[in-house]
């Protein structure tokens, strides 16, 4: 069908074209970047087939797939063609919007559905699933070289994603630790960071805030100089989702810590230590100060569309939202930029928590050796460069994507700083929470908690020593503290 | 008919705008916000001016969806069709139980009819999110999990009491002795029923089955928990507008009003029978 | 039933049949009913059990445990006393609104019957999709709402996002979504009524304030405990209002019975507490209903007694 494409993505391949010379001969024929990109993708999938590997061993088969909405899952969906030519497999999904996924997820597990074979999940998410018996460990293919083909380069992952998608499953267990379980692989992941309006910070003649204190000042200053916005964006909804970016990150950055573990592996509330206070006195000062009116109604999605849309001046979220508040259809595009975020002015770097979406199999599936064959395409390098250089496949796990020269041009070009902004935080990217089932219960206790302290309800001293008796309260009564 | 003060005209016509302006602005704001791009939308301050464009029904409609983040594949008119299948199909099967019942309890007093008139009303009770778990476990071994039929039986939980209860009112109220001069006349009692009460019936039975198709059109969890993307109603599938790029609120507009015109369109259609014809036997006009 | 020749013996099947007919009517209702009762018990089940689905070895059965938990939990009597209030007002406002606006549209002119039609249209908003839309409504950038609140002169007025304004705002929500219902049952009712009692009145001259308390109040009340029972039952069930809106805060605000159950299932895996929050949301639930079928059941007796 694509002949004469498919002879310039192979002299590409081979070397012998240049990407830009490519894709300029294959746009004389008609064929867009994004076909384009599948092409090139179907060529490195026809160098995939060639490895030795006995890619066509589960051909015929169908897995199932449940999925969110997310452009990860588009990037997937435009490449999937190549993965069912590669083994002969069919592909069948089910995609879900965020809003209702994780619902979807737990109703279809818990009732042991064999429906699915694999499925998205973040890694918090996996703290529940794990100990529930209902997601494997993944170690067992990964480590098999007869089920893995060897172009798969597991440690080319980064580091810390891949260490906090591994967790042993003792309450506060060290994640990535060596008796860990890989409950699931890291696919795409978010740091928490700067995404400010370079505009509206130089209209208030203040610089890009380097530490909490400046992030206060440059908020209040940016919001008295502007119209009609307010200074930063951070989530503050009834949610673990308020608890984990920004705050978190921030958090961190200050040595805290959420729990304690004792040497027994007992469990203790550590969130009221003099440093916390003072930290969530400035985190409720800044939101009263300079945040969103309706802060305490702020998932992700207001977050972001205040930005795109010109009502704030920063937010300290993903920074993977600040990338697409940039992108075409916001009124504020091409004019956002990035900046890593270390809040505590006596640390060295950033010390962002991260959110990764990864992709896990279920126990109950039929047929986990065929599943794990899409898994390790879906995670592989192939098609993480495609995602990321022809898709919005941002962030990339794997370090090769990074050193990728096309696609840091690629994300320089349109998005400034954002290159930099991952290479300074990315060393001490990863989940900063202490792994444990409890993990929901006590954030959204946390965030309702953060919400009473910003309306004024309870001051911080004392709603963080009654949160902490009553997460420690529920420690013990769940057997963990 | 009665002499009404030009005061009391006054205000009644004061307060039945405040009440359509109450009620029907959210929904003209909808309306409007479906013909704009989210840009014009998300402004400040909001206006009324502005540019209408048909790019969120097309988007809905051919089921492509234009976004920052490029193309997403919508399944939207998919929903609207699982919908009006659900919803109606749901109803349907309501009526062909429910009728019948309701009949017995208003009009055939038996034995122990309260209490299992009762005990129907009463799954009406149950929170919902109580037997949702357990049951996608049951339905997981009787095999109804992700199927029409599953999906069709487990709402009746939210048309059947509905019906139930309204259509009985109806039968009751009814003048027995009509029923009963055809009885005498020879006929048999299911050509009475079919005959007689439920004609009368009629007006009863719409406004309760037109009821039970908008609280099934509304319903959002049972599909969400029981079924595969392919069988979500429209509730599930207006959520995937909310997507990475921000939420599409000129696409969430355009499928609110594509899933009220249908349930409108029936309820104007009925009309006659919902507000004209609910009003039973005396009045003559 | 049977096929057998129609003229044949008319009146031995009517008696054999005037037995059995009743039963054999409701019970394909019942059956199909029952058959979602099944669950229902396995939930009871779940209740009185320590059952977390992330310490699945830990599960077994603690009897009363998670009950008796509930009376020395502050967050529960917050969620109790958060739901009271909030069906209390929804449902209050809602009967009131609700009959004027069927009083205001008693006569059957044709514009009357439009408009009715027309108000029906929130219902037909699935209350999911509704509050996003309010939510954006509400917005205090560029919510339409909140820039008419400020030109009403409530500066910054943060409806859901405030604490003091939170219940306030998903009330109205509320209201919007379901008074519809009870006007369109109340007004039905009120048509329904005979005229008789109404023309004797207007000819004697009765006041007509009298005439609402004395003969319309009363003759509508069967289809008010209808109407109110039905919101009643849905209004201390409300989620997805109050879960699109806030997500039961700001703080504990809003934390009512389904939305607690509901994080206490999807995203706390605590299916025993949970299966027992919603135990006692069903047995308020049932309590109630009670109350309103008795007060029904004799209204209509006493009805049919004088009419």
């Amino acid at each position: 069908m694509y002949d004469k494409e498919k002879t310039l993505v192979d002299a590409y391949m081979s070397g012998s074209l240049s990407r830009r010379g490519l894709i300029k001969s294959l746009g004389a024929m008609g064929v867009t970047a994004a076909t384009a990109g599948v092409l090139v993708n179907a060529a490195a999938t026809r160098a995939l087939a060639q490895n030795g590997f006995d890619w066509k061993k589960h051909a015929g088969t169908t897995v199932k797939l449940l999925l969110n909405k997310h452009p990860y899952t588009d990037a997937m969906i435009a490449n999937l063609e190549n993965f069912k030519e590669l083994t002969g497999m069919d592909v069948q999904y089910d995609v879900f919007p965020e809003d209702v996924y994780f619902d979807k997820v737990t109703a279809a597990l818990s009732s042991g559905s064999s429906e699915y074979d694999a499925f998205m999940t973040g890694a918090y998410m996996t703290w529940t699933y794990g100990p529930a018996g209902w997601v494997e460990d993944l170690n067992e293919w990964i480590t098999d070289a007869s089920k893995t083909n060897p172009d798969y380069n597991w440690d080319d992952m980064l580091e810390g994603v891949r260490a906090s998608c591994a967790w042993n499953g003792r309450p506060g267990g060290q994640l990535g630790s060596d008796d860990a379980k890989q409950w699931c692989i890291p696919w795409g992941y978010e740091q928490n960071n700067l995404t400010y309006n370079a505009a509206m910070l130089d209209k208030a003649g203040v610089g890009v805030p380097g530490n909490l204190d400046e992030l206060i000042d440059a908020a209040a200053a940016a919001q008295a100089a502007n119209d009609g916005i307010y200074g930063v964006g951070v989530r503050g909804s009834r949610s673990w989702a308020t608890i984990h970016p920004g705050f978190l990150s921030g958090y961190a950055n200050f040595g805290q810590k959420d729990l304690n573990v004792s040497d027994d592996g007992m469990l203790s509330a550590a969130m009221n230590t003099d440093v916390s206070k003072d930290y969530h006195a400035k985190w409720v000062k800044m939101i009263q100060d300079s945040g969103a009116p309706d802060w305490s109604t702020h998932t992700w999605y207001q977050v972001g569309t205040d930005l795109g849309a010109g009502k704030s001046a920063m937010i300290f979220d993903a920074d993977i939202l600040g990338y697409f508040m940039n992108g075409a259809g916001n009124a504020m595009e091409g004019q956002l930029a990035y900046a890593p975020f270390a809040p505590n002015p006596a640390a060295d770097a950033p010390t962002p928590n991260i959110w990764i979406w990864s992709l896990a199999m279920s126990t109950f599936s039929q047929q986990k050796d065929a599943a794990w064959y899409f898994l390790q395409w879906a995670s592989g390098p192939e098609h993480a460069l495609f995602g990321a250089t022809q898709m919005d496949f941002v962030n990339p796990v794997r370090k090769s994507v990074w050193a990728d020269s096309g696609f840091r041009d690629r994300l320089s070009g349109s998005y400034p700083g954002y290159v930099d902004m991952h290479d300074k935080s990315a060393p001490g990217a990863k989940i900063h929470f202490t792994a444990q089932p409890l993990f929901f219960d006590l954030t959204t206790e946390w965030a309702a908690s953060l919400q009473k302290m910003v309306a004024g309800e309870v001051p911080v001293d004392e709603g963080l020593d009654q949160l902490a008796e009553s997460v420690n309260r529920q420690l013990k009564e769940a057997g963990l503290g | 008919m009665d002499t009404v003060s030009p005061l009391e005209r006054v205000l009644r016509g004061l307060a039945i705008t405040v009440v359509i302006l109450f009620f029907m602005f959210p929904i003209v704001w909808i309306f409007l916000m479906s013909f704009q791009t989210n840009e014009t939308i998300l402004r400040v301050p909001p206006s009324v001016v502005f540019e209408p464009t048909l790019t969120n029904y097309t988007a809905l409609i051919t089921g492509k969806l234009e976004t920052a983040a490029g193309t997403l594949e919508i399944a939207f008119m998919r929903n609207l069709w699982n919908s009006l299948f659900l919803s109606t199909a749901s109803v349907a099967v309501g009526l062909l139980l429910g009728v019948p019942a309701a009949y017995a309890f208003g009009r055939l007093k038996f034995r122990g009819s309260e209490d299992i008139a009762f005990t129907l009303l009463s799954f009406r009770f149950a929170p919902p999110l109580l037997v949702l778990l357990p049951l996608t476990i049951y339905f997981q071994k009787i095999g109804l999990a992700d199927t029409y039929v599953g999906l069709i039986w487990v709402y009746q939980l939210i048309v059947l009491p509905l019906i139930l209860w309204i259509v009985r009112g109806y039968f009751e109220d009814i003048p027995a002795d009509i029923e009963y001069a055809y009885r005498i006349a020879g006929h048999s009692w299911f050509s009475t029923f079919r005959k007689i009460a439920l004609p009368l019936a009629g007006p009863g039975i719409a406004a309760a089955g037109l009821l039970a198709f908008i609280f099934a059109w509304n319903n959002f969890i049972f599909a969400l928990v029981l079924a595969s993307a392919d069988k979500q109603p429209v509730t599930v599938g207006a959520l995937a507008f909310v997507t990475a790029s921000g939420i599409q609120y000129g696409q969430v507009a355009a499928g609110i009003v594509l899933s009220i015109a249908p349930t409108f369109a029936l309820a104007l259609y009925a009309q006659r029978y919902l507000v004209e014809g609910l009003s039973l036997g005396a009045v003559k006009g | 039933m049977t096929q057998t020749a129609p003229a044949a013996l008319p009146r031995r099947r009517f008696r054999v049949g005037r037995r059995a007919l009743p039963y054999l009517l409701s019970l394909p209702a019942l059956l199909t009913c029952i058959g979602i009762l099944i669950p229902f018990f396995t939930a009871v089940v779940y209740s009185l059990q320590r059952y977390r689905l992330s310490q699945p070895w830990a599960r077994k059965f603690n009897w009363g445990e998670n009950y008796l938990n509930f009376m020395s939990d502050p967050a529960f009597w917050n969620t109790f006393k958060v739901s009271m209030s909030y069906a209390i007002l929804t449902v209050g406002i809602e009967l009131l609104l609700g009959l004027g606006i069927a009083l205001l549209l008693q006569k059957r002119t044709r514009f009357n019957n439009f408009v009715s039609i027309m108000l029906l249209m929130p219902l037909m908003t699935a209350p999911a999709l509704a509050s996003l839309m309010w939510k954006l409504m509400t917005n205090p950038g560029f919510g339409i709402l909140s820039y008419f609140a400020e030109l009403l002169g409530f500066e910054d007025f943060r409806w859901a996002s405030d604490p003091s304004t939170a219940l306030l705002t998903v009330v109205i929500v509320d209201v919007w979504v379901y008074t519809p219902f009870i006007m369109i049952l109340l007004l039905a009712g009120l048509r329904s009524l005979p005229t008789q009692p109404f023309e004797a009145a207007s000819l004697d001259g009765v006041p007509r304030l009298f005439v609402f308390w004395r003969i319309t109040l009363p003759m509508l009340t069967p289809f008010l405990l209808t109407a109110t029972l039905f919101r009643v039952i849905e209004s201390i069930q409300q989620f997805d209002i109050i879960y699109a809106m806030t997500q039961g805060g700001p703080g504990d605000k809003l934390t009512v019975f389904q939305v607690e159950a509901y994080l206490n299932f999807f995203q706390f895996t605590n299916v025993g507490r949970s299966a027992a929050l919603l135990m006692i949301l069903w047995a308020i639930t049932y309590f109630l209903s009670n109350v309103f079928i008795k007060n029904w059941l004799r209204l209509r007796e006493k009805q049919r007694g004088e009419a």
